[in-house]
């Protein structure tokens, strides 16, 4: 075995040491013991670390496998900062949402750097590619997406007001007509007219729904950001993105072409027909969906997730990033305006194309 | 043509393709695991420049010779910034001639820069 201890930095074994504190006085053990401490993939917004630690008392006692959340470098300004996503987190945990259990956070610098929180790491894989495309998975699938269902239906049943919550945007901050105000101006400052996406803007505009009693949406509820074990849920991830708003803008998001990744036919997430996903929302809410407004959202999702990747380009285009990965994004919103197309003019597909 | 005969063979795109093909097939498989993902993402990036080339002008000429129709006047260079804020302020909504017009061009718009950036997409959308 290689002592990996050995060759870490100062800052490292101090990053270490501080942490252990944290977390012996947070959970109100004698000591613990950090024995693994490494970043996990994916995130360009959150950084994770996979923290192995064996706790010699207190509510934690024995090993443990957990999760350290904190903010990125490159962070985006509309995301919640890691204490209210924790705040978010807890709420979900208590109304029984599949989430790994949120245990401790801190705001003080001198432990990890920056703000963080600590939750139960969840076994499995988010791995969307693998999710939509293993064959020996497609017998489960259905049922996956009827508990996914069940489960967004348990986020959306949080409520306002929330004193735990306050922090979070009223809904006329965060609602559609605020995000076609955001749409607009992110294209005005883009260098590069997009008559598709304005053109889908437009037909939001002209097609707002009426307002309805609102919920805790995830906004970013979708397959590659749930984790399973085999064939079992184990956990709801990426939590930033939430705030008040349209319960249907979930289901929109989730239904949308953007998130089918290798199964475009598999409406609900790349993993099923959307009709067990809805069964196991509507059962679970008993509260039908109105396919009206799913379709609203789900145009919305399409102009968000092309402003989305047209700002991840920007990040090469304009911030001078080195990243191929950002840079190739951009050429995505393409494929959403596509989407738009079929969407909103079914029947004016160009002969011969 | 007159170009083609200038430039020396192979050609850009040809060299991309066979670029492409080394990186894909030869070099991918002595990388480690991680490196894996920026090897494709390179290939894609190469594909995409290789369809470009291909294409040439053409395409791009089309969309402007149908916005030239649409607007029948106007710098050619500002007609789609033109086209974007008339959908914006709703301009083309009175009249169906004019609204069915702009639908065509934007349906060519998104096709034509689909099949340079991900012909896959677009067929697997049903588009040939």
């Amino acid at each position: 075995m290689v002592d990996t201890a050995s060759r870490q930095s100062e800052p490292q074994v101090e990053r270490r040491a501080g942490l252990a504190r944290f977390l012996a006085d947070a959970s109100r053990a004698r000591a613990v013991e950090i024995t693994g401490l490494t970043p996990l993939r994916g995130g360009a917004i959150q950084e994770n670390w996979a923290v192995d630690a064996h706790f010699n008392a207190g509510t934690l006692m024995g090993d443990q496998r957990l999760v350290l959340r904190t903010a990125a470098p490159t962070g985006v300004p509309t995301s919640l900062d890691r204490l209210q996503e924790f705040a978010v987190l807890k709420a979900a945990f208590e109304a029984g949402v599949t989430v790994p259990e949120p245990l401790f956070a801190s705001d003080d610098p001198v432990i990890f750097g920056k703000p963080f929180f600590i939750m139960r790491r969840a076994q499995g894989t988010a791995a969307a590619h693998r999710i939509t495309r293993d064959p020996a998975l497609d017998p489960a699938l259905p049922t996956i997406a009827e508990r996914l269902g069940r489960e967004l239906a348990r986020i959306h049943s949080i409520r306002p007001p929330r004193v735990d919550l306050a922090f979070l945007a009223s809904y006329e901050e965060v609602g559609p007509a605020h995000q076609i105000r955001g749409f607009r101006t992110y294209l005005d400052s883009h260098p590069a007219p997009r008559p598709v996406l304005e053109w889908g803007i437009r037909w939001l505009e002209t097609h707002m729904p009426p307002p309805m009693a609102i919920v805790l949406c995830h906004h970013d509820f979708r397959t590659g950001n749930y984790m399973l074990d085999g064939t079992a849920l184990t956990g709801i991830l990426d939590w930033e993105f939430s705030g008040w708003g349209d319960p249907h803008e979930d289901i929109g998001w989730f239904c949308s072409k953007g998130w089918r990744f290798a199964r475009l036919d598999r409406e609900a997430g790349g993993i099923a027909d959307r009709a067990p996903f809805y069964r196991g929302y509507e059962s679970e809410s008993g509260r039908s969906l109105d396919p009206r407004r799913v379709f609203f959202w789900e145009v919305l999702a399409s102009i968000r997730w092309a402003v989305i990747a047209l700002q991840q380009s920007d990040r090469y285009m304009i911030g001078g990033e080195r990243n191929l990965d950002l840079a190739l994004t951009g050429r995505r919103a393409t494929e959403c305006e596509l989407e738009i197309l079929m969407l909103l003019d079914p029947d004016g597909v160009p002969k011969g194309a | 043509m007159e170009c083609r005969r200038v430039r020396d063979l192979p050609t850009g795109p040809a060299l991309l393709a066979l670029a492409r093909d080394v990186l894909l097939h030869e070099l991918m498989p002595l990388l480690p695991q991680e490196g894996h993902l920026a090897a494709r993402l390179v290939a894609n990036s190469m594909a995409i420049a290789e369809r470009e080339a291909v294409a040439g002008e053409e395409p791009a000429q089309e969309i402007l010779r149908q916005l030239e129709k649409l607007y029948g006047d106007g710098e050619q260079g500002l007609l789609l910034r033109r086209l974007a804020q008339d959908i914006r302020a709703g301009d083309f909504e009175e009249s169906q001639l004019s609204e069915r017009h702009v639908r065509e061009i934007l349906w060519l718009h998104t096709i034509t820069k689909l099949r340079s950036a991900n012909p896959r997409f677009l067929n697997a959308n049903g588009f040939s």
